[in-house]
């Protein structure tokens, strides 16, 4: 009798390697007859092929940016403190803040029910990249590079720019070649960003090929003895990977023979510094996943922050907005431009929002709400000029169209074209999901 | 698995509860719907709310109290949420049905009938006799709880095994019990070349040469176990166990030697840290007792010392507590807190494998680890003076502070010449400032480290951890939940209480003390922990795989092994289990895939100061000697304004410069803990940023023309053939004979290597030395290289 397939022999029998695991017909047979181990292929036809996650770290007002909510009845309550318009054929609602990404409210579905656990940073932050409020578990960039490998051999499958802590891009127990390459760190200078090693130049190309088919060759006889372990298989994996990255990462992250118009649209180079709003040249972020989106990486997030304005709500807020406004218009147009906004979905939002502040009472303080705050999505399949889900009348609380992390992975995974409940690695003796135990509800509601 | 995790439920406390609306119009018969009130309501309201939501609650979740009718009705943070009469529109239901994310109480939800009389009583219209001052409620009668790890370590009895000839040791019949239970069996001992290399990796950090292989390979087979004895004694007897082990230390004390981003990206170096580095080795290589090495890192300075130099060791051991990484002093009222915060969680996750810190803001639910325990040792760190140095003098982001001043260490002034290049600056202009002259003397002999505050005093709760609201005093002392018979509080109120606390901690019946530490020992000779959580013995932590072998070993520890590492560490590897072979049959990894059984040894990825040690090895270049200081002991300066700091080097890794946030080049991409926090568990990824590594770095390139170089220059070779020095080579980088067709193929690439460099060197010579480093920087580069069996 035929043993179970398991992923490992799978690969070893698989010409395809770990990246285009997904697509091969070999393993969507196959994985019919095996364990949880391989993962299940696309079932339905894929809206989207990439995700650009505009990371707001902190917790942005949503009150004072998309969900808008002027006083109701005689009484002051919370709400808005900024002023709104209506932009776009759509008519959709934008704050003032906000003047460039607000030319493009036609494309962006904005989902005022988000919903989260826990009001608390560093967990909220965690379940929002991982589903898990404590334990490592692979980053949602990671189950997609798991899920559909990456469009381009020569680079990661997930990077992650200008970002916070390792936990947060980790593959955890999915085979490493899945976590996320960083680029830059929070707090140093984006201009500057580079992959270590990129490049070293003591050997020609050609011989330092052949220098690392002698390298796998040993590998293989090592790992061959060795049999079954993952790790093992993992580093040479992870050696290909670094090998082919050398020929392309570093023009990638190269903008400098980008025309002069297209970096004054970014921003390039001109970060905001102000209370909360740290330095993060957002301008050279969204410019970068650009690039890094058209070469093919599957998932690029971006961090700026910090969103968490405690005190000098207005002062602080303003400055975040201005430091993020024209970067992300800039990439919506040139996505749009280029003709894959089709299938990029654009994801902006942090771990959670805030409650809104009560016009006129001399207050500029915020906290943190969990209970009711917004995320928009824009490209890669959903509806544009589209507003789902409700908050009540002072924003505390999602009412309608309530869609928790749980939901948003669900939604993400869906357009990508993966089945979020089938989407599963076997690890500690049971199959773990992105979206847990508990499950998330696909949004179907906000499908294009 | 549950349905929710724990830290959920925990974090779930801190949300509003809505209340809405005011009373109903009451219906039915008044009388009976009080009675039921008071029959069905309050009690459930008292013994599951009160304890957050009262006026007596510690800390009041979501600033909703439920203790009268008043508060109830007018509802927590954010609004409102009890609508009488309308149960469906309640949030308080909401709450206790577990629906929307909101569930309370988070622990787990009220039985379905508790629910239900709630639901009876909405619809009443929410019936409440209970106006005026609320009635006072009895705190929980005590915090200890029956989780495992607070429990009293108890000397099991040994289990019986079927398979009486395998066991060398008390350890391996825990062990061979439980294979057994399971219907395995261990996997056979691993080959001697294999147990050479485990055992010289795992006590030193250090490769075994190709002959020390070889003479211990036939020692073994003339001599079998006493071999292995001695072996085994002579690593811990050589100064690199220390090294090797203190470095595993610093990991716990979440070492560092710069302040690391205090949030503003600034971060000051810490000239003095590398004395601690230094001590932890040292004792480490001396043996100190455990009890003595975690009293004189607590309390040190309090101990009394029987000669100066002792008494500057001390000093230097307290560091341990001074070395954190502090947040920006600027706009944060809490900074003082903060830095009592970073002491109780490396004493709470590195000694204890409690993460008490939490209760910091709240009480620890599961945990029990109440907020007045919190402040209880807060108290003895509030009375403490800490002192982290100049902190290159800018006050933003930690003041500047005393220091220790060390009496027999010698004075080191920088040398001739030397100007510092990195000039600090105004925060607010940028532009550089006069640095202030220091009160000591140039190359005064300097130690980061603790001492009494003149005046000790409690400290009071910071309500939700903020300094300025400040709630009950709570007396010095310790922890509630591992309380011990005849334990006090702090007696002697004129001192701190830090020399009581260290007292407490390395008592031997302490229940938490030694199970941590042996339970760390363990994990780096076996892979995986016996608790696979290091750093949390606490509810939220793993249990231990063998809670009977724990505890064996953690009263062997205190008891008959007196505390002493390296007994341990001997005891551990001379146990059969520790000699078993990293492979194993389909069979045995199937049943246990990840080990827990310890049916065979774990093959591990070398850390990263191993590799770069092993690498320095292969190359020839290691310098075993120790180093004098670190190469920032005369620079107090921003870590941020001087590009990189760090310099090449020969010597072992743990004397390479650990600035935080700006780690060694050569050691950052191989999982290197970031020094916030102890972290008693290493990643160990495989991410194309070590392939890039071995692939570019200066440093791998850099060592593969010194081995180059090395075997083309050795006697001999010129003569030899190519597949002799390929074969030269394996024996210097894998300590072991090449095997079949590997030198032919190493040569091979050798060859082709200088014929692809025709173009570029014309030099033969020269060409040859080039061809030959790309073919060792390729053994360099294996899997082999990196992994130990």
């Amino acid at each position: 009798m035929q043993p179970p397939l398991s992923r490992r022999r799978l690969l070893r029998s698989a010409s395809c390697g770990f990246g285009y695991l997904a697509l091969s017909a070999l393993c969507q047979e196959r994985a019919l007859a095996s364990s949880a181990l391989v993962p299940k292929v696309a079932r339905h036809p894929a809206r989207a092929k990439r995700v650009v996650f505009l990371c707001m770290s902190g917790g942005p007002a949503q009150l004072d940016t998309f969900d808008y909510k002027p006083q109701t009845g005689s009484k002051p309550h919370p709400g808005s403190v900024f002023g709104f318009s209506q932009h776009g054929e759509s008519g959709l609602w934008i704050s003032e803040l906000l003047p460039e990404t607000a030319k493009h409210a036609d494309k962006l579905c904005v989902l005022n029910g988000m919903h989260a656990d826990t009001g608390n940073h560093a967990q909220s932050f965690h379940q929002l990249h991982t589903g898990d409020r404590l334990r490592q578990r692979p980053s949602l960039g990671s189950w997609i590079s798991y899920g559909l490998g990456t469009e381009n051999h020569s680079l990661p499958g997930f990077v992650s720019l200008n970002t916070s802590k390792p936990q947060v891009y980790s593959s955890a127990f999915l085979p490493s070649v899945h976590q996320g390459t960083p680029v830059g760190v929070n707090g140093e200078d984006m201009s500057a960003a580079t992959i270590p090693n990129i490049s070293g130049g003591h050997l020609p190309a050609s011989l330092q090929r052949r220098q690392l088919d002698l390298v796998q060759a040993m590998n293989r006889e090592h790992q061959s003895l060795r049999a079954g372990d993952a790790a093992l298989e993992s580093v040479i994996e992870s050696m290909e990977l670094g090998f082919r990255m050398q020929s392309e990462a570093p023009g990638l992250l190269d903008t400098s023979s980008e025309p002069a118009e297209v970096l004054e649209r970014y921003r390039v180079g001109r970060s905001v510094r102000e209370g909360t709003c740290k330095p993060s040249d957002f301008g050279r972020q969204c410019l970068l996943a650009r690039r890094l989106l058209e070469a093919g990486v599957r998932l690029v997030e971006l961090n700026h922050g910090s969103w968490d304005q405690h005190k000098n709500h207005r002062r602080d807020l303003r400055a975040n907005c201005e430091a993020t406004d024209a970067p992300i218009a800039a990439l919506l147009e040139d996505l749009d431009q280029r003709g894959m906004l089709e299938d990029t979905l654009v994801v902006w939002g942090g771990e959670f929002g805030r409650p809104g502040l009560v016009p006129d009472d001399g207050k500029d303080e915020t906290g943190h709400n969990a209970n009711g705050f917004t995320f928009w999505l824009a490209g890669g399949g959903v509806k544009g000029g589209h507003v789902h889900g409700r908050t009540d009348d002072t924003g505390a609380r999602a009412v309608e169209g309530k869609v928790h992390f749980r939901d948003l992975h669900a939604t993400i995974l869906h357009l990508l074209g993966l089945e979020p409940d089938a989407l599963t690695y076997q690890h500690e003796g049971r199959p773990h999901r992105l979206i847990g135990p508990e499950g998330g509800r696909v949004a179907q509601e906000i499908f294009a | 698995m549950s349905k929710v995790s724990p830290v959920s439920r925990l974090c779930l406390l801190s949300l509003p509860l809505l209340i809405t609306g005011a009373a109903g119009p009451s219906r039915g018969d008044e009388k009976a719907d009080l009675a039921f009130f008071e029959s069905k309501i309050r009690p459930a309201l008292v013994k599951h709310c009160y304890e957050c939501h009262s006026e007596d609650a510690k800390k009041l979740g979501g600033k909703l109290r439920l203790d009268t009718k008043e508060e109830t009705l007018r509802g927590g943070e954010s609004g409102a949420a009890l609508v009488a009469g309308k149960p469906e529109e309640s949030l308080l239901l909401f709450a206790l049905k577990w629906e929307d994310g909101l569930e309370m109480p988070p622990k787990e939800p009220l039985p379905e009938s508790v629910v239900a009389d709630f639901e009876k009583w909405i619809a009443m219209g929410a019936p409440d006799p209970r106006s005026g001052p609320p009635v006072p409620v009895a705190p929980p009668e005590e915090t200890r709880t029956s989780h495992w790890s607070f429990q009293p370590v108890e000397k099991p009895e040994l289990p019986t095994v079927r398979d009486a000839e395998w066991p060398r040791s008390d350890i391996d019949r825990f062990l061979l019990a439980r294979i057994e239970e399971a219907g395995l069996a261990p996997t056979a001992d691993a080959p001697p070349e294999r147990l050479v290399r485990r055992l010289h990796f795992d006590l030193t950090g250090l490769g075994p040469s190709y002959d020390r292989v070889g003479s211990f390979v036939a020692d073994h087979a003339a001599r079998g176990d006493e071999a292995v004895a001695d072996l085994v004694d002579e690593l811990l007897a050589s100064p690199h166990f220390g090294e090797r082990w203190g470095r595993h230390w610093l990991d716990v004390a979440r070492y560092g030697e710069s302040n690391g981003n205090d949030g503003l990206s600034r971060n000051p170096t810490f000239p003095h840290a590398w004395r601690y580095r230094d001590y932890v080795i040292d004792a480490f290589n001396a043996d100190l007792p455990f009890d003595v090495f975690v009293r004189e890192q607590v309390a040190g300075d309090l101990m009394a010392s029987a000669d100066a130099a002792e008494r500057d060791r001390r000093l230097v051991a307290t560091g341990f507590l001074a070395l954190g990484a502090k947040p920006a002093k600027a706009m944060n009222e809490n900074f003082d807190m903060d830095v009592v915060d970073d002491q109780i969680a490396v004493v709470g996750s590195g000694l204890l494998g409690l993460s008490v810190a939490c209760a910091r803001c709240h009480d620890h639910k599961h945990d029990p680890i109440p907020t007045r325990d919190y402040y209880a040792l807060a108290g003895i760190f509030q009375s403490t003076e800490t002192m982290w140095g100049l902190a290159a003098n800018e006050g933003l982001t930690a003041p500047a502070t005393d220091l220790h001043v060390l009496a027999t260490a010698p004075r080191v002034p920088p040398p001739a010449g030397f100007v510092e290049t990195v000039s600090p600056i105004q925060s607010n202009t940028g532009k550089p400032k006069p640095i202030p002259k220091p009160k000591w003397e140039p190359g005064t002999p300097l130690a980061m480290g603790v001492r009494d505050r003149p005046a000790p005093e409690d400290a009071r709760i910071n309500l939700k951890g903020e300094s300025k609201k400040l709630g009950d005093r709570v007396p010095r002392g310790f922890l509630t939940a591992c309380a011990m018979p005849g334990e006090k509080l702090v007696e002697r109120k004129s001192e701190s209480g830090r020399l009581e606390l260290a007292e407490w901690i390395a008592r031997p019946d302490h229940p938490l003390t030694a199970r941590v530490f042996v339970n760390r020992v363990w994990r780096h000779l076996f892979g995986e922990g016996l608790v696979a959580t290091p750093d949390d013995f606490g509810v939220y932590g793993e249990r231990p795989s063998h809670p009977e072998l724990l505890d064996h070993l953690a009263a062997r520890f205190v008891g008959e092994l007196g505390w002493s590492t390296k007994a341990l560490v001997h005891e551990l590897v001379l146990s059969r289990a520790y000699r078993l072979d990293s492979a194993a049959d389909a069979r045995l990894a199937e049943a246990d895939p990840d080990n827990r059984l310890h049916a065979r040894h774990s093959r591990r990825r070398l850390e990263a100061e191993a590799i770069r040690d092993r690498l320095l090895q292969a190359s020839g270049e290691l310098d075993p000697t120790r180093p004098e200081g670190s190469i920032i002991r005369h620079r107090d300066i921003m870590v941020q304004l001087a590009g990189s700091l760090h310099e090449p080097s020969r010597h072992r890794s743990v004397y390479l410069c650990y600035l935080r946030n700006s780690p060694p080049p050569e050691l950052a991409p191989f999982d290197l803990p970031d020094a916030l926090a102890t972290q008693g568990k290493r990643e160990t990824t495989a991410l194309p940023a070590q392939s890039l590594f071995f692939l570019n770095s200066p440093f791998v390139v850099e060592q593969s023309r010194i081995l180059a170089r090395r075997l083309l220059a050795s006697p001999g070779s010129a003569e030899d053939g190519e597949k002799e020095i390929a074969a030269a080579a394996i024996r210097q980088v894998f300590s072991r004979d090449p095997l079949g067709g590997e030198a032919d193929r190493i040569a091979a690439l050798a060859r082709d290597a200088d014929a692809a460099l025709r173009g570029e060197q014309p030099d033969a010579t020269l060409r040859r030395e080039m061809a030959w480093a790309a073919a060792c920087q390729g053994l360099l580069a294996t899997n082999e290289f990196r992994y130990l069996d």
